[in-house]
């Protein structure tokens, strides 16, 4: 499989098959090989997700609760060393087993060093089987990543997706944000890979900003649909515990959030937006054109295997959930300790129904309630009947071909839906 | 046997917070009672419920044996009381056990009326009170001013009052002196025939009932056989002694001596506080005056929040019961909550007690209605009925009368509230009996009332409109026909019978509206709306509306934040067990217990 690294990699790579919407789609390859303990909860025989985490940022953006650290290069080194050994030592433990998807996350995936990444790619390729034309993303930050060379390098290791941290096209929004990138940096990467000859672009954006209103918001959609990125993410601003961003919109701050009922309109009409301009709304924060929904992130939510590698990355396969510590230095006695996949929590049928329910009701599919049936042994629908009820009467929830989805109104207040349908008994 | 003469028998009346617990602790301290301080502060607060809330619940004694500066050996006996008007009638057989009372008062804040209350109770048991300044030490203290005011509310002499620090010790001896000085001593007789009053009982799992009793006549030992008056039971003495602080055995006591005993008893009805302990081959003609049965006053439906929990609770109930005659309980079942129990109390703060009782000794988790008190309905078929639950009351045209408790009270206040008081009578549908001047600046107000209106919010509004100077004191006196209705509360269109209140035809709309408002504020916005209506039968008269809340959606969920949301999600669902489900609105405890809240305005 080390063409992977050759430079006769397609520049586009021939993502509608490998990528499809179709969830019925069988690859061939072998079957799964790291579930030790049986059960697994759904689609095995397509491989591994595989993600890694890359704990180092520029700065702390001001909403930011995710681990990561300011770059420098004896740490990244550290880092480095420790995450390919993590790789060969899971290589080892699961038998070389087939990757489905690569995901690099982060932090700031794009402060990684070329010479670095390949590394990462090369050992990648040899402690598993990564299947032709597989889903490689990378996170980027306009920051970092600019020039096209940089892009095209990229290309030429495999890493066939990217995922660009746009957040806002407005300068007073970025920096409110405490984004360390300007609105003409993003667009001037955006272009930088398209012309590169990546073919495949997500652009995240955060809405609910202190300030923004619905029009703002349609307006710069409006500028990011004509830019015609494959895929868009966006995020409602979560004020996170102990972050600048929340002192910031604390009552009697500078900042003031967006009322609900305003942000609730933002969601639903920005989503009626974007679908009327081709982006499929396949997750509540998420939307792509036909062809081109992230594979690795709908694994997470189909109840893939996936496998995290670097600090506070988390693993589940089959049953077992494994945490990599958060701090480098309980990192590095993780790995160098021979503590790889030693230790993790076993999931429930419980928690295994929870979860599919929780993970489910995010997506467009919705929960297939004869999978639900087979799986609870009880039927969703008759143990919630008056909730269910209520919640169609409100057009929260819609029930089509044996699938329970939740309207945009419903994805708006899917919490407390979740909660009562996957954790109240009756 | 003690000298009568020797024999000091007091208590110590305080407000909450003016350091009757530090004073007791330190008399015991400076009498050689305590040795280990390092044990427990506030010695004797029994139990954690009582430490934290500073109320004392169960009255304990303890015997002080102390030898003056002259020589002289006295027994003292301290005897704790409860302190609020639901426990009025424990407190006055507490007082009657003793000849004296130090009132201690917070020399930073002065008088406060649950003092008074206990201080009125005091002098008609015709206890000699001994005033006591405390918190001397502190630099607001105001000890001039304090003690002017207790002379002019009260009327005690106070010109030389006791000034002390009861936490730094500092003249805690003169306190002692002055309780061997200034308190009489008890009067008796040891060769009478046995007259002993009971003045608190618990059950303990390994003695069973322990009695505290006051001897007022004649003379007890260990292997007597004594009657208990009320029941004509007997029992045999098979533990006799006093708490110094713990047990110790005595074998024989006699007139003005306090102790406890143990006598087989299975259950605080063979030993109710109150009651006259005789010997059953020699007794006494006449019992202690004052006897009267505790009587639970209120109901209220105490329910588990899981149905499951149900065995559970009940068991609780039961061992809640032995060690408190004054709660009862029994099966019943509500639409709304579902199986649980009807339950008896003597007021509110007992209704509390017991719930906090209940969710930390038992750990049973509860949803607490509405109370209410306990009405008499002839119905047109000519039955006499009564209903302790308002969801019981028949339909209106099945109903001849309805007849609701009344009670007597009594208001000492001081002369510049008398028309506040009088308003918050007269609002509260109260018949003015009589008002005395009993000092040219102190009023007894005398007043009948509907128990209804006094339980629900009459003592808080009786105490902010006098700035806490008013005392209460009621009795039960009888029952009176009344233009009743019932309250219904519906949630979202369904009746919620947990939330129904019976109310005077006059204030329905009024209770109706401040209901309905304060369960809009009690009830959390939803993903639903929230309709809430007070009704009286078909009629509508109150309405307030929720609107659903808009957004409640998490951002982002990959593969790192799957446990961390499936957790919390776990955790809020931990948390919305205390909610009750009508329809698909979910009704958090405090709206239950909102609708016991008196009005903020």
């Amino acid at each position: 499989m080390g063409r992977i690294y050759g430079e006769d990699v397609p520049t586009r790579p021939a993502f509608p098959d490998a990528m499809g919407k179709g969830a019925g789609r069988k690859s061939p390859g072998r079957k799964g090989s790291g579930d030790p303990e049986g059960a697994p909860p759904a689609d095995h025989d397509k491989g591994l997700l595989l993600y890694i985490h890359v704990p180092f940022c520029r700065s702390r953006c001001h909403y930011c609760t995710f681990h990561s650290q300011a770059f420098n290069q004896v740490t990244f080194a550290w880092y480095h060393k420790l995450l390919l050994e993590e790789i060969k030592l899971w290589g080892a433990r699961l038998k070389g087993p087939k990757l489905r998807t690569i995901y690099f996350g982060g932090g700031t995936p794009s402060l990684i060093p070329l010479t670095q990444l390949a590394q990462i790619m090369q050992a990648l390729d040899k402690a598993f089987v990564l299947g032709p034309a597989m889903e490689v993303t990378l996170e980027a930050n306009p920051d970092s990543a600019t020039d096209v060379s940089y892009f095209r390098a990229l290309l030429s290791m495999g890493i066939n997706r990217l995922s660009l941290g746009v957040q806002s096209l407005s300068d007073a929004h970025l920096h409110a944000l405490g984004r360390p990138h300007s609105a003409a940096m993003a667009h001037a990467a955006f272009t930088s890979a398209r012309q590169a000859g990546f073919g495949n672009i997500g652009l995240d954006f955060i809405w609910g900003l202190p300030g923004q209103r619905l029009k703002g918001w349609i307006d710069q959609l409006t500028v990011v649909t004509s830019m015609r990125p494959e895929h868009i993410s966006a995020y409602n601003l979560t004020l996170e515990p102990d972050t600048p961003m929340t002192a910031l919109c604390a009552e009697g701050g500078p900042l003031t959030l967006p009322p609900d009922k305003e942000q609730g309109r933002m969601f639903v009409y920005g989503a009626e937006y974007l679908e009327s301009m081709g982006y499929m709304h396949y997750e509540v924060s998420n939307f792509a054109r036909m062809g081109f929904v992230s594979a690795h992130n709908s694994g997470y939510w189909s109840g893939a295997d996936y496998l995290g590698l670097g600090p506070s990355a988390v693993s589940t396969i089959g049953r077992r959930r494994f945490e990599n510590p958060r701090y480098m230095d309980e990192y590095d006695a993780y790995v160098r300790g021979g503590l790889v996949g030693r230790e993790h929590e076993t999931l429930t049928d419980a928690d295994l129904l929870r979860e599919l329910v929780m993970l489910s009701l995010r997506t467009a599919k919705g929960l297939d309630l004869k999978e639900f049936r087979k799986r609870a042994g009880f039927d969703m629908v008759k143990r919630h009947e008056r909730l269910i009820a209520a919640l169609h009467r409100e057009n929260l929830v819609r029930i089509n071909h044996g699938f329970l989805r939740l309207t945009k109104n419903g994805m708006l207040v899917s919490n407390v839906i979740i909660r009562r349908l996957a954790f109240d008994e009756e | 046997m003690s000298k009568i003469a020797n024999i000091r028998n007091f208590s110590i009346i305080a407000h909450i917070d003016h350091g009757k617990s530090t004073l007791a602790d330190r008399i015991l301290e400076m009498t050689g009672m305590i040795t280990d301080r390092a044990k427990k502060d506030q010695y004797l607060d029994k139990m954690d419920l009582e430490r934290e809330r500073g109320i004392t619940i169960k009255a304990q004694t303890v015997r002080i044996p102390y030898t003056a500066p002259d020589g002289q050996k006295y027994i003292l006996n301290l005897i704790d009381t409860p302190g609020h008007v639901d426990f009025t009638y424990e407190v006055s057989r507490s007082l009657a056990a003793c000849e004296g009372a130090l009132l201690v008062v917070d020399a930073t804040q002065g008088v406060e009326a649950q003092t008074l209350a206990n201080v009125y109770l005091a002098l008609d048991n015709d206890l000699e009170v001994v005033p006591v300044l405390n918190k001397i030490d502190l630099p607001s203290a105001e000890p001039e001013r304090i003690a002017r005011e207790i002379e002019d509310i009260i009327g005690l002499d106070c010109s030389n009052p006791l000034m002390v620090s009861a936490k730094s010790g500092l003249n805690v001896q003169r306190v002692i002196d002055a309780v061997v000085e200034l308190l009489p001593p008890p009067k008796g007789d040891p060769d009478a025939p046995l007259k002993a009053l009971i003045f608190d009982s618990w059950y303990d799992s390994y003695q069973g009932v322990v009695v505290l009793f006051r001897i007022i006549d004649g003379t007890i030992k260990k292997g007597d056989t004594i009657k208990i008056f009320s029941t004509g039971k007997r029992f045999e003495v098979t533990r006799l002694g006093a708490f110094m602080p713990e047990a110790m055995d005595i074998k024989t006591m006699g007139a003005g001596e306090v102790g406890f005993l143990c006598a087989s008893m299975k259950e605080l009805g063979d030993a109710p506080v109150g009651d006259t302990i005789t010997l059953a081959d020699n007794p006494v003609d006449a019992p202690y005056p004052g006897f009267k049965p505790v009587k639970a006053m209120v109901f209220s439906g105490l329910y588990p929040i899981e149905p499951s929990e149900y065995e559970t609770l009940k068991n609780a109930l039961e061992k809640l019961q032995l060690n408190d005659a004054a709660f009862s309980f029994e099966p019943e079942t509500s639409q709304a909550l579902g199986f649980g129990f009807r339950c008896g109390f003597l007021g509110l703060l007992h209704i509390e007690i017991i719930q906090e009782r209940l969710e930390r000794e038992f750990e049973a988790k509860l949803i607490t209605t509405a109370p209410s008190v306990i009405y008499q309905v002839d119905t047109v078929g000519g039955e006499t009925m009564t209903i302790d639950n308002p969801s019981k009351l028949p339909d209106p045209t099945k109903i001849a009368a309805i007849r609701e408790p009344f009670v007597r009270l009594e208001i000492h206040v001081p002369n510049e509230f008398v028309g506040s008081v009088l308003a918050l009578c007269e609002e509260k549908r109260g018949l003015q009996k009589n008002m005395a001047y009993i000092t040219p600046t102190r009023v007894v107000i005398t007043y009948e009332m509907p128990f209804a209106e006094v339980m629900y919010d009459f003592f808080d509004k009786l105490k902010s409109s006098t700035r806490g100077y008013a005392s209460l004191d009621y009795e039960l006196i009888d029952y009176r026909q009344a233009d009743l209705v019932r309250l219904d509360i519906l949630i979202n269109g369904d009746p919620v019978d947990a939330f129904s209140c019976i109310v005077h035809r006059e204030n329905s709309a009024r209770t109706g509206r401040s209901l309905a408002l304060k369960l809009k504020r009690s009830i959390p916005r939803q993903m639903f709306e929230v309709v809430i209506q007070a009704a009286i039968g078909n009629k509508i008269i109150a309405r307030e509306r929720n609107a659903p809340f808009r957004k409640d959606v998490t951002a982002k969920c990959y593969g790192g934040d799957i446990s961390r949301k499936r957790k919390l999600l776990e955790k809020q669902k931990e948390g919305k067990k205390r909610m009750r489900r009508m329809g698909n609105v979910e009704i958090p405890q405090e709206a239950f217990l909102s609708v016991l809240k008196a009005d903020e305005d």
